[in-house]
């Protein structure tokens, strides 16, 4: 696939994909950042931008916890609207998907 | 790159922005190479991958000068959210920019017009009494309450379709650097 694709479909989901995780639990930025580089291979620096804009538009909000190492670490965690945002957002992916699917299946 | 390198970066792409906002982003950053040193990871190595300090502070900084517009709306944070999506410095908005300096400098002529009038108005109200001009006393005095409503209206309708530009470029801006500069950088 065409690189700028590539970068452009990940950047787009990029934020569905954090609010999958926190979805399952509370998380710092670290583990998610480095959890996303290895899933979906994206650079861990735009996990802040993108945490900033989604604490900006109240998707999560934050807390401070003790780390066994080290100083306090800042966790995420899902607000009640993150909570909607990545249930609509989950199905519009799915749909979408499956459009893009059935196409491509009847092609073949 | 080093830690101090990259961190020394990013600061100076910041600078000008709150203090307590910068303190915020560096503090995140820095945890990241505590955590990644934690993890067994170099300096260089976790510089890398977190990719050009230079480009993640012009992120940084325009989406905090977009969520100041949200906030407050007045000419500073609208110039500073301009200013924050012209920083982008993306080619189609260099571009865009003789359309936009039309577009403000249009909207800065007719609010200059609405103030005059509403000054003119004001004179009319004002000085209709000692001033006896077509229309005697009363017609005076009543051409200048109309001027004045009407040139008070128009400032306000102005105000309305100068709020929705800036929203407009602000949506602008905010699918601009979520979508296409990121892919246009890497």
């Amino acid at each position: 696939m065409n690189e700028t694709i590539q970068v452009q479909l990940k950047k787009g989901v990029l934020e569905l994909c954090v609010l999958a995780l926190l979805s399952t639990g509370d998380g710092y930025a670290y583990d998610i950042a480095s959890r996303l580089a290895k899933g979906v291979d994206m650079g861990e620096g735009t996990i802040y931008p993108l945490m900033r804009r989604m604490q900006a538009d109240g998707l999560v909000d934050t807390y401070l916890q003790e780390s066994p190492s080290g100083p306090p670490r800042k966790y995420y965690r899902l607000t009640e609207a993150g909570r909607a945002s990545f249930i609509a957002q989950k199905a519009e992916w799915t749909a979408f998907t499956n459009a893009v699917g059935a196409i491509l299946d009847g092609v073949q | 790159m080093t830690r101090q390198e990259f961190m020394t970066k990013l600061r100076g792409g910041l600078a000008g922005l709150p203090p307590l906002t910068i303190a915020d982003v560096t503090a995140d950053y820095e945890a990241h190479f505590t955590e990644g040193l934690a993890a067994g990871r170099n300096e260089a190595e976790l510089a890398a991958a977190l990719g050009d300090p230079a480009r993640l502070a012009r992120e940084l900084r325009a989406e905090a000068g977009l969520k100041a517009w949200q906030e407050t709306r007045s000419p500073s944070t609208a110039a500073t959210a301009v200013f924050a999506v012209l920083g982008l410095g993306a080619i189609d908005i260099i571009f865009l920019l003789p359309i936009l300096m039309g577009v403000a400098g249009t909207l800065f002529g007719l609010f200059v017009a609405v103030i005059a009038c509403l000054v003119a108005g004001a004179c009319m109200l004002v000085g209709g009494p000692f001033y006896h001009g077509p229309g005697g006393v009363v017609g005076m005095m009543f051409a200048g309450l109309g001027l004045m409503a009407a040139s008070a209206s128009v400032g306000a309708l102005l105000t309305l379709v100068t709020i929705w530009l800036m929203n407009g470029l602000v949506w602008y801006g905010r699918l601009h650097y979520r979508l296409l500069k990121p892919a246009m950088d890497s």
